[in-house]
């Protein structure tokens, strides 16, 4: 499986172990946030600090470490952010709860355990809320490979008949990674180009992606292409939904494309079609991710439930208030 | 004597295969033959129509959950909650369109979860023992704070305490209550929801939306005031009539228009009255049929749509199309038996009901207050047990 290609961009020993370490934690099965959780906790088990504060610095340099070193090829950070800020948040409320400082870093570590379970169990609850969607003959639009869509597909997959489409994903072809997987299963599956999303909205009855970050407002952060096929589906009254597991809600509130932090959100230049370079003088910038606005998602199916778009911030602001 | 057999045999079954989805509910309740008459009753008369309509249904279905909870013998609070869901069952399964009969059995289960954990709460107390024990009975919501740090330990429901009975019968008057004061407490904010000298239309006749408008025209009799009601007849059953007869006799100014002049006279109307069937888990609705028509008319006139409910109608399932909850009426209100040589030739559809999505309504007048369409999943997590949402997944999925 063509997992993307990841680059550490730091010097410093110590800092380049940390990464490494963050890298071994990932695999088929284990998603960016929950690595990242598995990191941290790796910090707090090693931790010399003899004092809340003292863990928390710690591994508040960690995160900012991750954040600033891992580099990810076509795809975007944000999650990665979102799963240290949650899991820095459970540390504060767990001081809170456990005013010895013993007692709160056992409790920590001990709940640790449960995370790596964390990103399986996510996606089985969601396949389980989400399939009851998939209806008898119906033609399902995605966009990516995510695991999350993948997993709710294949479980409708179980009890009902349906197609797939699904755009090819340029640069990285994330359509034809997932497709493989569909067809494997037995489900009919088509890729398209791109830019025939507006053409084959017309047969479809409901979209479903996943998501790299949800923000605040119920908007979500997806490979670049997901905001035009919700742009069309809503101009032709097509349901569109999002699965994503709650650990990619984000602290962000971005009003356009640019307002996405920097640096989270790669740009990558793109090659013309056939490998010819592109003519001198012409730009090939291009970006990774795109923000997709909550005016455009039906509902997003989480393992909290399935939510309105609106109620992501109801979510968030009861975790931070 | 009689008695003391069925006690008898109630306790071996309960000491044996106690579960009722196992044995099935009508073999379990052979022990009550009161309660299995009472459930076959109402059953059959959902069937029939008999008993039709969220009121009705909703009362009715509370009525014999209480009964079934007073008579049937049971010694802890999961082998009830096991009881109710197998009645709920066979009452869902004899006319799965009336949502409320669901909403009810759901109410039930979670005024027994409530009364439950508050008992062992308090017993915990008395004890004084076991913090943890405590907290684990809570009931939790699912939400990003307990993604990470809950244990997600749920009470299951197995202590056998005293008085729970008693106190799970008084929990349940009190919801009968609630029900049946709904509406008179909806009433209350008919004046701030129409204002005089408005003209509203409204759909079909709806014991809700009549009180509704009858308590707004009180109010403004008062004050010599008066609006205006506009009645779409609702083809075929023409249950408009009757409401525009009893918004006449009260001495409001009444319009009955035809189904097919509700565009035409959208521009002249400042409000919709929108009578339902079921609010649905995303804020949609489900109404009787011609109302989707009424709701796009108003959206491309740009005219508020107010929904007037109780909570009882508000049902945790999510709609996926036009057919998800509907279901097909006797054709013989659209084209007389009579009419042989064309019902020959033709297929004759009466669909009951219509979906409407939750972008084409405004808002929901409640018991509780106005809401959007978008905050009814928070109210669906202050009335529901996630846990209770599916009951009959062969009606419900």
């Amino acid at each position: 499986m063509a997992r993307p290609v990841i680059a550490c961009k730091t010097d410093g020993k110590q800092e380049q172990a940390v990464v490494q370490e963050f890298l071994q934690m990932l695999g088929p099965e284990t998603t960016l946030p929950v690595a990242a959780i598995k990191v941290l906790i790796g910090v707090i088990a090693r931790s010399n600090a003899s004092t809340i504060m003292g863990m928390e610095r710690e591994l508040r340099q960690t995160a900012d470490l991750l954040l600033d070193s891992v580099v990810l090829h076509a795809k975007s950070t944000i999650a990665l952010s979102s799963g240290c800020e949650l899991f820095l948040r459970y540390v504060t409320r767990c001081s809170l709860d456990f005013p010895n400082f013993e007692d709160c870093k056992k409790q920590v570590l001990h709940r640790g355990e449960k995370f790596a379970e964390m990103s399986v169990t996510s996606r089985v609850r969601i396949a389980e809320l989400g399939h009851g969607f998939v209806r008898d003959g119906a033609v399902i639009m995605t966009h990516g490979y995510s695991r999350v869509v993948a997993s709710l597909l294949l479980r409708a997959a179980q009890t009902k008949h349906f197609t797939i489409m699904i755009p090819e994903g340029r640069p990285e072809g994330a359509g034809f990674e997932a497709a493989a997987v569909f067809s494997k299963a037995g489900i009919p599956v088509s890729v398209i180009l791109d830019s025939a999303v507006g053409y084959f909205m017309e047969q479809v009855d409901l979209c479903v992606v996943g998501a790299e970050g949800v923000v605040e407002n119920g908007g979500v952060v997806n490979k670049v292409g997901t905001c035009q096929m919700a742009v069309v589906a809503k101009a032709l009254h097509k349901p569109f939904y999002v699965a994503a597991e709650s650990y990619k809600f984000a602290r962000l509130y971005p009003l356009n494309q640019r307002d996405l932090p920097e640096g989270r959100t790669p740009m990558i230049r793109l090659d013309p079609v056939g490998g010819e370079p592109a003519p001198p003088g012409v730009d090939c910038t291009n970006p990774c991710v795109d923000y997709t606005p909550a005016d455009y998602i039906t509902l997003l199916f989480t393992d909290l439930g399935v939510l309105t778009p609106s109620a992501v911030s109801d979510e968030l602001i009861r975790l931070y208030q | 004597m009689e008695r003391e057999r069925s006690d008898r045999s109630a306790r071996r079954t309960a000491s044996g295969n106690f579960d009722p989805s196992v044995v099935g509910v009508r073999t379990f309740l052979k022990n009550w033959p009161i309660v299995l008459s009472q459930m076959e009753k109402l059953s059959v008369s959902l069937k029939r129509r008999q008993v039709s309509g969220p009121y009705h249904c909703a009362k009715a279905t509370l009525e014999l959950l209480r009964y079934t909870v007073g008579t049937c013998k049971w010694a802890t609070a999961a082998q009830l909650m096991e009881l109710i869901r197998a009645v709920g069952r066979e009452l869902i399964a004899a006319k799965p369109s009336e949502l409320a009969v669901g909403n009810v059995v759901r109410r039930v289960l979670f005024v027994i979860r409530e009364e439950y954990t508050a008992k062992l709460r308090q017993a915990e107390d008395a004890a004084a023992s076991g913090a943890a024990a405590a907290a684990a009975a809570e009931v939790s919501v699912p939400s990003l704070e307990t993604v990470l740090g809950g244990e997600q330990l749920e009470a299951d429901f197995s202590a056998p305490l005293p008085d729970l009975k008693q106190l799970i019968i008084e929990g349940l008057n009190e919801l009968k209550a609630e029900l049946e004061e709904m509406n008179s407490v909806i009433c209350e904010r008919a004046a701030e929801t129409i204002h005089a000298n408005e003209v509203v239309l409204t759909l079909g006749r709806s014991a809700t939306v009549e009180q509704f408008l009858l308590a707004a025209a009180d109010h403004y009799r008062k004050a010599r005031l008066t609006f205006s009601v506009i009645v779409a007849e609702a083809a075929p059953g023409l249950r408009g009539h009757e409401l525009a007869r009893a918004l006449a006799a009260a001495g409001i100014e009444t319009t009955v228009i035809s189904d097919s002049a509700v565009f035409a006279i959208m521009a002249r109307v400042n409000k919709v009255i929108m009578p339902t069937h079921a609010v649905v888990a995303n804020g949609g609705l489900v109404a009787g049929c011609g109302s989707y028509m009424i709701a796009l008319a108003a959206k491309e006139l740009s005219v508020p749509v107010v929904c007037v409910t109780g909570l009882y109608k508000l049902c945790p399932l999510f709609p996926h199309d036009q057919d998800t909850f509907n279901c097909l009426l006797a054709p013989s209100a659209v084209l007389p038996y009579e009419d042989t040589e064309l019902a020959e030739s033709i297929e004759v559809l009466n669909p009951a009901y219509d979906y409407i999505p939750p972008e084409l309504v405004d808002l929901y007048m409640t018991n509780i207050g106005g809401h959007q369409p978008s905050y009814i999943y928070r109210l669906l997590a202050e009335y529901y047990h996630r846990d209770d949402y599916i009951l009959a997944p062969e009606f419900e999925g």
